[in-house]
């Protein structure tokens, strides 16, 4: 089932095209990634999915990105509502410099989700467990979440942006910045979360993306180049330009 | 469909090297092929034994390839094409070994025969393995060129192998029945005609690793077959 259906999107930043006519399906509890050279778009085309371009003052976007059938680049669009329903985790893991338990709640906290302490706690709980930190920090919520160890902060980090049940999870090289057992808990974490989110993922890494992705896009130069699904992207591409991306002769 | 080079030229060198193996353990077959038809219709014990001592060579081309392809998976992560040319090397590499093998047993076999087999039987070992010779070369060819169409054809061939087996089968049983002094020659031929037929299934073998080699997809459907091969001959 699709979950998003971009539609003839291009971005500019200023008077510069950044995306040129990018048309993509994403499924449904699935992971999707993207992967491409720098600066060929993809985080562009990822931050779109929850309108943080809009942040950039000059960055226009035109075309519709349907997400469950509703445009969200349609003026009615509220954005709090749009990235509380698709959350996102960057490259850097980036906690707030509060405590464990005030990094997982901030979300929930805004939009009203818990009743009471005990509805909050449970929330706490249930996102660090769906993050896999649960068992390494139980015994110190009310510690600074800046104490933890990269791999710990990111899944802290995923933990905070599942704790508002978004329905999308948009990550940016979410591993760049880890070691190899850190990389390979987030994976593990990544496999575990497309039961009950659909996953959008950046990355540089070619053997990241053929591990953990069942479809993946292939951008160049603004352009959405070829998309599929990963089995056949890294087996037997249709393009060119994807094979000789995948296969490191490009340039 | 990619011929430009890697951006890392030692990767790029380390496929070149598997794929110039592969040509010349292909190469390498061809000639014992050939040698060993030569040395049983010609009666050329000296030919024949070049052919066993040669086998070793081809065995240590499928080592070195094997573990050329474990380093490039465990080293480079090939994907795509490369990936391709990786795992059909090292299943080309097996079936070529299998090849020389039973080139080598030809020649064995070559060498506790008489020194005069009825002419007939010459000319319809001579047949059958002149078509499978025309196969090897042809698969080969169609690695070396990347043709899906060359593969294609070479698969569709090995009917007519199965057909030229069970025609030279039957004179060979023929011969067997004709004089029980024939048994031991008859027996080896038997088995030699059987060997040149399984050189053929290899050679297909090939031809099928390089058509998924060349378009990532597997050929489909039957491959061709001949008339049923003869077990007991004409009663």
């Amino acid at each position: 089932m699709i979950k998003i259906k971009a539609k003839d999107v291009d971005v500019f930043y200023g008077k510069k095209q950044a995306l040129f006519n990018i048309s993509l399906d994403i499924e449904e509890n699935q992971v999707t990634a993207l992967i491409g050279p720098s600066g060929c778009g993809k985080s562009t085309f990822l931050r779109c999915l929850n309108r943080m371009n809009d942040v950039i003052d000059i960055c226009s976007v035109k075309g519709e990105i349907l997400i469950n059938d509703f445009n969200i680049n349609d003026k009615s669009c509220d954005v709090v509502r749009l990235r509380e329903k698709i959350g996102m985790v960057f490259q850097k893991p980036n906690p707030f410099p509060k405590t464990l338990y005030e990094n997982v709640s901030y979300g929930p906290t805004i939009h009203g989700m818990a009743q009471s302490k005990q509805e909050m706690d449970e929330i706490v709980e249930t996102s660090l467990k769906k993050a896999a930190l649960w068992e390494e920090v139980k015994d110190r919520l009310h510690e600074p979440g800046t104490g933890l160890s990269g791999g710990q902060q990111q899944r802290l980090c995923i933990a905070r942006a599942i704790s508002v049940r978004p329905e999308v999870i948009l990550m940016d090289e979410p591993c760049s910045a880890l070691d190899p057992i850190a990389t390979a808990q987030i994976e593990e974490l990544i496999d575990e979360l497309k039961k009950e989110h659909t996953i959008i993922i950046v990355t540089h890494s070619m053997a990241q993306a053929a591990r953990v992705s069942q479809n993946t896009g292939f951008f160049h130069l603004g352009q959405l180049i070829e998309h599929g699904s990963t089995d056949k992207i890294f087996k037997n591409p249709d393009n060119k330009k994807t094979q000789d991306y995948i296969t490191g002769r490009f340039g | 469909m990619s011929e430009a080079p890697h951006t890392v030229k030692s990767y790029e060198e380390e496929l070149k090297n598997l794929n110039a193996n592969i040509i010349k353990m292909g190469s390498a077959c061809e000639d014992s092929l050939s040698k060993a038809i030569q040395a049983i219709t010609s009666r050329d014990n000296n030919i024949a034994e070049a052919v066993i001592q040669e086998d070793e060579k081809i065995d240590k081309y499928e080592t070195l390839i094997e573990q050329q392809v474990v380093n490039l998976i465990a080293l480079r992560q090939p994907m795509a094409i490369d990936l391709r040319e990786t795992v059909t090397a090292l299943k080309m590499s097996s079936d070529l070994e299998r090849i020389g093998d039973l080139a080598k047993n030809i020649s064995k076999r070559t060498l506790l025969l008489n020194e005069n087999l009825p002419k007939n039987l010459v000319d319809s070992l001579n047949r059958v393995s002149t078509n499978v010779q025309k196969q090897l070369k042809s698969t080969l060819d169609a690695y070396l060129e990347r043709s899906a169409p060359m593969a294609v054809n070479v698969w569709e061939g090995d009917e007519q192998i199965d057909d030229l087996t069970n025609l030279c089968m039957q004179e060979v049983i023929k011969y067997l029945k004709e004089n029980e002094k024939n048994l031991e020659d008859g027996t080896h031929l038997l088995f030699v005609t059987k060997n040149i037929e399984r050189i053929g299934d290899h050679t297909t073998n090939v031809a099928e690793q390089v058509y998924y080699l060349v378009k990532g997809e597997y050929l489909e459907g039957d491959r061709p077959k001949g008339t049923e091969p003869i077990v007991t001959g004409e009663k």
